[in-house]
Formats: C-alpha cells, structure tokens, sequence
C-alpha cells in the first residue's frame, strides 16, 4: 500500500512540536525551518502509438535550513524518504539528525567566516526580513481529482494521441506524449512559529514531433499544455481551451506546414516585428523574470545564471527609471492561476502581486526574506524549491506583461512592412540579460496589414533595453502559459513557473538560419 | 551512510526472491546511496554576504527492479523501485510496482548480457567516503581564499564578486540480475568551478580544478586561477560584427559540446530524428583531423565508472573518426532497438543520473562519460594562434543553445569572459566581456577546423554532469556579432 498524502494529518502537529523545541537544545542556533513534502502521481508516456513508459507511485523528501553560530551562518540537509520513514518514532529521528547536520555545517560555516572577516569585511550575519507568521492550512483546488484517474486512461490518452499524431501525415518521423497527474502535499515548520500545510494539484502534458519533407532539416516541435489543477486539464480547461488530442494534432498540423516552409534568413537592420502572448511568454521570462529576480541583483548568480543589467550597485541601478515604453507593465503574481500559483512561499511568506514594471518605469524586484533584509525591501515571497529536500531560491512565480487595449488584429493591420512572430521555441541570453536571441516556431511576412508567407528556423535578437522602448502597442489579448523546465541553482534545479503576456509591437533584428 | 556491502546483499536477496515469482521472465535489480554536497560561494565586496553562502547535501538511498513479465504471447516490461528500505518487504514493494507499471512496448527485446571484465577497480577514495562537515565547508573557504587572495595580491578591494561552488559526490552501487550481471561500483568526485569578477573594471574570469582523490584536489589553485584571469583581461575592447576566425578554448568548446554536440550523437536523438546528423552514419561529416570518442574508463577522471548503471563494463566508444561518423552513445535499449547486419551499437552509456548520483529511481537512460575531443595532426596553442593570425581567442562563453533545435544544427551564445584579439599571431588586447554573440552551425564549426592543441584540459560546464577532455580547436569564419552597445 503507498502512503497517501493524508499522512501528513498524523506527522504535522509531531513535525511542528520537533522544530519548535529541538533546536532550543542546541547552543547559538537561531533559526530552523523544515519543508517535508510528499506527492503522488501518474505519468505515462508513449511514441509513435505505442506505449513507453507508465508510473503509479509517490515522492518524499524532507530539507532542513538552518541558521546558527556567533557570526550566524547558514547550513542544509535535505534527503529522499520512503514508506517506513513517514511514522512518528521515524520522522522525528530522521528530522532532528538533519537538524543536526545542518546545524554542524552552519556552525563550521560561521567559524570560517569570523575568522576570514580580517581580510574582507563585507562578511556579515545572515540576516532574515520580518514576515507575518503563520499557521495555515491550504486545500488543493481541481475538478477531477488525479488520484481518481486510472493509470490505464492515463495511458491510452498518451496512446491514442501519439498515434494519431503519426498517421496524420507521411512526413511525421515520430510523435510522442507524455502525462503526468498528480498532488503535493508539503508542510513548512519553523522555528519562529510557522506551521504551513500546502496542497497543490499538477496536471501536464507534453507533446513531442518531427516531421521531414524531401532532404530538408527535420522540422521539431514540443511544447506543454499544464496547470495546478486536476485532469481536467487534458479534456480541456487549460490555457489552450483544448484537449491534450486536439492540442497535440494541432501542433503536429503546425510542424507538418512548417518541414514545408522557406529558412528565414538572418536579417541586417531592424524591422518591425509583432510578437504574439505565446511567444512573448518566453521573452517576459528572460528579459523581466530573471533580471529582476534578486539573487542575480546581489550578484549571487555571478557564476551560473549571471547577474542583471538593472543593479550595477545601490547607488547605480535602474530602480524607478524608464527601462521600458510607457505602454509597458510587467507583474509577477503567484496569486493567480498559473504554474506560478501559491499562498505562502517556501520560507512562509504570504504570497502577494509584484508590480515589476509600472508605465515603463521599473519598480521592484523579486526576493526572499534574506534578500529583502540586504536590499532593505519588504519580503514579498519569491522563494521556491523543486523538491523539499533542495534549497529554495529567488524564483519567478506568474512573471507576465500586463495587458493592453489594442485588438491584436489592428495591430498587425497598421503594419506596412514587418513580420509576425509567432510561439517561442528556445531562448539564449547574455549574461546580464541585457541582449536575447529567442527563436519562434512561426514566422510571418507582414505586407500592407497582411500576413503573406511563412517561415521556419527564425526568431529575433535584440538588446534587451532597446526593444523594451520600442514597444509602440500593447494588445488586449493576454494569456498565460505554463513554462515547466526554468533551470537555476546548483545542482540545478528545474522549476515550472507561469509567463505570459499580450500581443507587442516593437523593433528586433530577425535571427535565421 | 549505506555501505556497498549491503547493497550488493539486497541485491542479492532481491533476485532470489524475484526468481520465486512465476510470472518474472528476467529481472535487473540495481540499489544505490547517493550523497551530493554542494559548497556554495558566494563574495561580493561591495554588498553584505557571506562569503560561503550555503553548505548543503542532499542525500538518498533505495532500490529499483526492471522486470520483464509474461502476459499471453507478449512480453511487458515494468519497473518499480522504493527509498530508504533495502528490506524483503521493501524488495517486494518495488516488485509489485513493477508490475502495477508493465506496458508492452515493442522496442524493447531483453535485458543487457555479461559482457567482459571492467577496466576500472577500487579507484575512489575513502577520505572523500568518509568526509566530515566541517572538512567540506573549508574546502570552500579554500577556493574562496585563493581567488580573494591573489585579487587583493593584485591591488583590488572594490566590486570584487567571487561565485561558483566546491561540489563533493559520493555514489555506490550494486547490480545483480537474471541475465548474470553480478556487479558494484563505488565513486567519488570533487569539483571547484570558480568565477572571480572586478566588476568596475567589466572583468570575470574562470578557474577549476577536478580531481577523484582528496589529497590531490585543489580548490585554492581554482580560486586563483578565476582571479588571475580575471585580471589578465582588464582593458577590453570591442570588435565588429562579422566573420572571424576564432580559438575556442577549454570552457567554450565543452559548452558547444555539451549542449549541441554530444547530445546530437546519441541513439535517443537518432530516435526521435532530433539531430543534425541523422542518416549520415559513415558518412564524412567533419575535418578529416577530428575525432571524439566517449570513455569512461579513465583512471582519474571524475566522468568515470568502474560499471553502466545496467551494470556493463564502461570503455571507449568512436563517435568521429577521421571525421567521418562512426557512432553514437548508446544504453541497452537503444543498442538493441538500431542493431542491425551494419550497425551494432554497443551499450556503454546506460546510467540512471539524477542531480543527486547514480538514482535508483530511474530507468537507465543515454549519459556521456569523459567525452575525449583529439586531432589527428595536433599542435601548439602558439602554433595555433600563428595558424589565425587575426581574429578572437574565446575562453569563456555562456547559454549556449541549439537555437532552432537540435535537428538544425544553428547555435548561439556570448562571450563573457576570458577572451583576447589575436593580432599577427600573437595574444593581443583583450576582449570586451558581453558584447559579442556568436550565431552559428555546428556542421560550420566541423568542417572549417584549422587546427587541433594537444595539450587537453578536463572541463566541466553548469548543469552538465560529463566531463570533455578539451582541447583548444580554431576554426575559420565564425559569425560574431557586436552586442549591447547601449552599455558602452
């Protein structure tokens, strides 16, 4: 039998006594917090109409942040649990030997850091912003609960989408599908009082083809359908209003006309070039959600996924300039429906609206209790972790341009000569997020207001800054979409936020092949 | 901690109760502990920090069982696996998920088969096994030491950033099956990847070092090489947009390599017709002076293993020779799914990575192990540098992606740091960090080599788990274009 999430209603109240009083046993540790999470799910995946893959099981995991030495130092534990681990006697044991762990590495960590503070001062305590504390219980929220789907529908939707995928049309090379349903249950603990319990629904599909006409390139497209919610999702409340087959045959319609279509080619100069929600999805994710995110402004992403353009340092940043047109806003919700969707944060903050760009002019940027402490800001609940046993960091949750009133149809008409870029494909961006080359799956010629010929292989590069201020429309056709796959950290973690945004109009380089 | 003994015990009593089941047609049980720590730096001068942001592991142990199972006239295939339990009881748990997840799925034939003795043994070290708190945590303060030293050394205090991680990983595991694969591995690897920045001065610079053995591994020595690099490059300049001959060196090639190259030579790709080189097996596809090979069966390297996670013996397998393609990476699926009367993949690079090591709860999959890249005709970085005469020596590059997929073979990434003009043959100025971004293909990267090093450096790069022997290659004609102007 395999443990339900329902077994955290035994271990929650053993969980919160644990990380209340333990640590008080333990000389100069200020602060624990404990996330233990479980989740059960189904996935199935399928290729080419044939079954791959199904699973039917459950996850858990439990990471302990501690907070301890003269020089208060950080120190964590995090490890996988199985069945015979979520039992009082068990859990407890396992927790406070984390404890400890976490504890003997922050107190190595603050001796070390004393005694290197002669030689560089801005060595300092770790320092945690205020928060409300508090004790909550949030229920998962879905209309067709995923538990209650069986493993065999599971994987005949993969099955039958994947073989029609095939048969539509000779030039498909190969069609897969994935799913996954499932629910996640973690509890935040703290020592400062918190006592979280959170449950979250997901539902994802995600569809897979290549197609190939003649000696030309294969033509490859994937792409996501998802929310935190139940299987209602695959039959068609998603952002999409489609089911997981009708998606899936839609996407592979598109590839089959694209292994068909003319190569952009990398153009000299700027064009005019309208940008769709979809596209505009990824664009928001790198050029507004990772630049403001504030580990990178504090410079502690130097050597992974960089810094950020918009903070040289406290007396030189972009803080309440113009970075953008005036027809420009930027939010970051995680109280709104999306793969960016929660209460309370990972260290137990309430989760609350971030106007990240206001008119043009930048606002804010995204932190956790210990960042908000540096930059002296109001903690506004940004931190996350793929799994209870990683450490959380400084993510985007719903990171979208806010809408505008322009029908998207007029916005494409006004355009003499330009190009429609539809569906973001892959992003690469430099270092400070200051300049990006994303690729589309579909690129239009626009000609007097009309859309006249289709492209494959292209996208646009341009400095970040530039086309912010070029943006001359703003649509009123917003839409949100689920990005599962952002990387950060190390190791790495792999995290599903929600980005999207309206039509845009601006200026861009077109990128080709 | 689990100990390697009681591994290959539960794998043991696992398969003899799984012999007992009437409906097993052949099983493969593979139980593993893992411990990943991760000592992350993190110095800025100039903003309040702490020096060593966040020692930390993750830690985990378990059990996973691939079975094949008859049902009617078809074979099905179903695997299951169970954490922290290395119990009869825990055995029977993945048992029964094994069965609960069986499909038929038609490309699977039969388990891998004994297939020779492993080059490698006893080639970890017990000091990094037994490893304490506080022992790692200094590893960190060391790297961190090195880079500040030499900075201050050098005359800078301000807008000093110093990041990157020491990262220490521990794997055992065991593998026993019906087929007669009866096996363990233990490993150990350390890390320093190191970013020294003088962020008044626009200047980043990069160090590591890399080893399998404590008493050999130097993080101070990663430390001050990102600062001395780093330093090396103020004062730099910006160049035009065009075509330009260019040296890669160590960091930049394994990033093309890792995120464009090597994932387009595997059978996985050629299965789901996502690489640039499908249907060219045999065919010429690169300068006749290139080869790359995978093996894991160096001794020292940290990308090798004594065993697969399938429990074959790790070795070498020819991707490009003489620049003609000559195969791919392959697991046991794979390799059985494309043999045929011209190919016979063999399955050297079946492994159950996670972020955390060798996972029991995945099914193996396609992961490179040392991925060796070598010329024929090799040379000098002087000789090289002599062979450009103008153009841009890249040391550092940073988000390199295939851009239009994988199948299409365009690439993109910017340089960041590390960086110099070539001029007459020599090292000159360096380069501007951030204002060029490289737009090309990796079949004009293959065929426009003009020439190979032969010293080689072990290089790993962020969010990659093998390592590239690298050497420094130079090619003609590279497509870099000028950036972020408005920053100047």
């Amino acid at each position: 039998m395999k443990p339900r999430i329902e077994i955290l209603d035994t271990l929650r109240e053993h969980i919160f006594k644990t990380v209340s009083t333990y640590y008080k046993s333990l000389s100069d540790c200020k602060y624990v917090d404990v996330r233990l999470g479980i989740s059960e799910f189904k996935s199935a995946t399928s290729e080419n109409g044939e079954s791959k893959d199904v699973t039917d099981d459950y996850d858990a995991s439990f990471g302990i942040r501690v907070i301890a030495g003269e020089m208060s130092s950080w120190g964590f534990y995090g490890q996988s649990l199985g069945k015979n681990d979520l039992k009082i006697k068990e859990i407890t044991t396992l927790i406070i030997k984390g404890i400890n762990t976490s504890y003997e590495r922050a107190m190595a960590n603050a001796e070390k850091k004393q005694e290197f503070k002669k030689s560089a001062d801005s060595l300092t305590e770790v320092r945690l912003a205020k928060i409300k504390v508090c004790q909550d219980t949030v229920p998962a929220d879905f209309e067709i609960d995923p538990r209650k789907v069986s493993l065999q529908k599971v994987l005949k939707t993969c099955v039958d989408a994947s073989r029609q995928m095939k048969e539509l049309d000779p030039s498909v090379h190969y069609a897969a599908t994935g799913i996954r349903t499932g629910i996640t249950r973690e509890l935040f603990c703290s020592s400062e009082g918190a006592n979280i319990d959170q449950t979250l629904p997901l539902t994802q599909g995600v569809v897979y083809v290549s197609a190939q006409k003649g000696e030309s390139s294969p033509e490859v497209c994937y792409d996501y359908v998802g929310d935190l919610k139940g299987w209602e999702i695959i039959e068609g409340k998603n952002c999409y209003n489609s089911s997981f087959l009708d998606f899936a045959l839609e996407r592979t319609r598109d590839t089959i006309e694209l292994s068909g279509a003319e190569f952009l080619k990398t153009g000299k100069g700027e064009v005019i070039v309208v940008t769709d929600p979809h596209f505009n999805t990824l664009l928001v994710h790198e050029i507004v959600g990772h630049p403001t995110e504030s580990d990178r402004i504090l410079k502690m992403e130097t050597a992974y996924a960089g810094r950020s353009w918009l903070f040289k340092n406290m007396d030189e940043n972009q803080v309440g300039k113009r970075i953008a047109s005036p027809l420009v806003n930027a939010f970051s919700d995680p109280t709104v429906m999306g793969y960016g969707y929660y209460k309370y944060d990972a260290e137990g903050t309430p989760a609350k609206r971030i106007e990240v760009i206001k008119n043009g002019i930048l606002n804010t940027f995204l932190n956790g209790r210990e960042n908000a402490a540096t930059l002296e800001q109001e903690p506004n609940g940004s931190m996350r972790a793929t799994a209870s046993s990683m450490v959380p960091i400084v993510r985007m949750t719903n990171t979208a341009f806010g809408p505008g009133k322009k029908d998207p149809k007029k916005i494409i008409k006004e355009v003499k000569d330009g190009y429609y870029i539809v569906s973001h494909r892959i992003p690469s961006i430099s270092e400070s997020r200051e300049n990006f080359r994303i690729s589309a799956k579909k690129v239009y010629k626009i000609e007097n207001g009309k859309l006249v010929k289709l492209y494959r292989g292209g996208g646009i590069m341009a400095n970040s800054k530039e086309f912010l201020m070029s943006i001359d429309a703003v649509g009123n056709d917003f839409k949100m979409y689920p990005i599962p796959n952002c990387g950060k950290g190390q190791p790495m973690q792999v995290m599903r936020v929600g980005n999207g945004g309206p039509t845009l109009r601006g200026k861009a380089r077109l990128a080709g092949c | 901690m689990i100990k390697t003994e009681d591994l290959r015990t539960a794998v043991s009593g696992a398969l003899k109760q799984i012999k007992k089941q009437k409906d097993v047609i052949d099983a493969e049980v593979f139980a593993s502990w893992n411990d990943l720590i991760t000592i992350r730096l993190n110095y800025t001068s100039d903003i309040p920090c702490n020096g060593i942001h966040e020692p930390k592991s993750i830690q985990s142990y378990g059990l996973g069982i691939l079975a094949t199972f008859k049902r009617g006239n078809r074979v099905e295939t179903g695997f299951g696996s169970v954490t922290n339990d290395l119990t009869k009881e825990g055995v029977l748990d993945a048992l029964e998920k094994a069965k609960r997840n069986r499909v038929y799925d038609p490309d699977f034939k039969t388990l891998p088969e004994p297939a020779g003795k492993p080059a490698l043994t006893n080639y970890h070290d017990k000091r990094v096994m037994e490893i304490s708190g506080s022992d790692s945590v200094d590893l960190g303060w060391k790297a961190l030491n090195g880079a500040l030293k030499t900075l201050h050394d050098g005359g800078h205090n301000k807008t000093i950033i110093i990041g990157g991680d020491v990262t220490i990983l521990r794997e055992r595991m065991a593998i026993k099956t019906t087929k007669g694969i009866d096996d363990f591995d233990e490993t150990t690897s350390l890390t320093a990847n190191i970013t020294a920045m003088i962020e008044n001065k626009n200047v980043k610079g990069t160090g590591w070092s890399m080893d399998t053995h404590f008493a050999t591994f130097k993080p101070g020595e990663a430390g001050r090489e990102a600062a001395e690099s780093a330093m090396r490059t103020i004062g730099g300049r910006r160049i035009k947009s065009g075509k330009h001959n260019v040296i890669f060196g160590n960091q930049p090639l394994t990033d093309i390599a890792s995120n464009v190259l090597v994932p387009s030579l595997d059978l996985s790709s050629v299965n789901s017709s996502n690489t640039p080189f499908l249907g060219k097996l045999g065919q010429e596809i690169a300068s006749r002076n290139l080869n790359i090979y995978d093996d894991g069966s160096i001794k020292g390297e940290t990308g090798s293993k004594k065993i697969t996670c399938e429990g074959v013996p790790t070795g070498r397998t020819d991707l490009v020779m003489n620049g003609r393609l000559v195969g791919f990476l392959s697991d046991n699926y794979f390799s059985k799914k494309f043999k045929n009367n011209l190919y016979n993949p063999i399955s050297r690079n079946g492994f159950r990575y996670s972020a955390g090591g060798r996972d029991y709860k995945n099914k193996p999959g396609i992961s490179p192990t040392n991925v060796i890249i070598e010329g024929n005709r090799e040379t000098t970085r002087d000789s090289l540098l002599k062979q450009v005469n103008n153009g841009v020596y890249i040391g550092r590059v940073w988000y390199t992606y295939a851009i239009n997929g994988l199948a299409m073979g365009d690439f993109t990434s910017t340089i960041i740091a590390d960086s110099f003009l070539i001029k007459d043959g020599k090292i000159a100025s360096p380069l501007k960090p951030n204002t060029i971004r490289i737009n090309t293909n990796i079949n004009h990267i293959l065929n426009n080599i003009i020439g190979i090093t032969k010293k080689k450096r072990s290089t790993l790069v962020w969010g990659s788990r093998e390592v590239m022997i690298a050497p420094e290659i130079a090619v003609s004609n590279v497509q870099l274009d000028n950036i972020t102007g408005f920053l100047a």
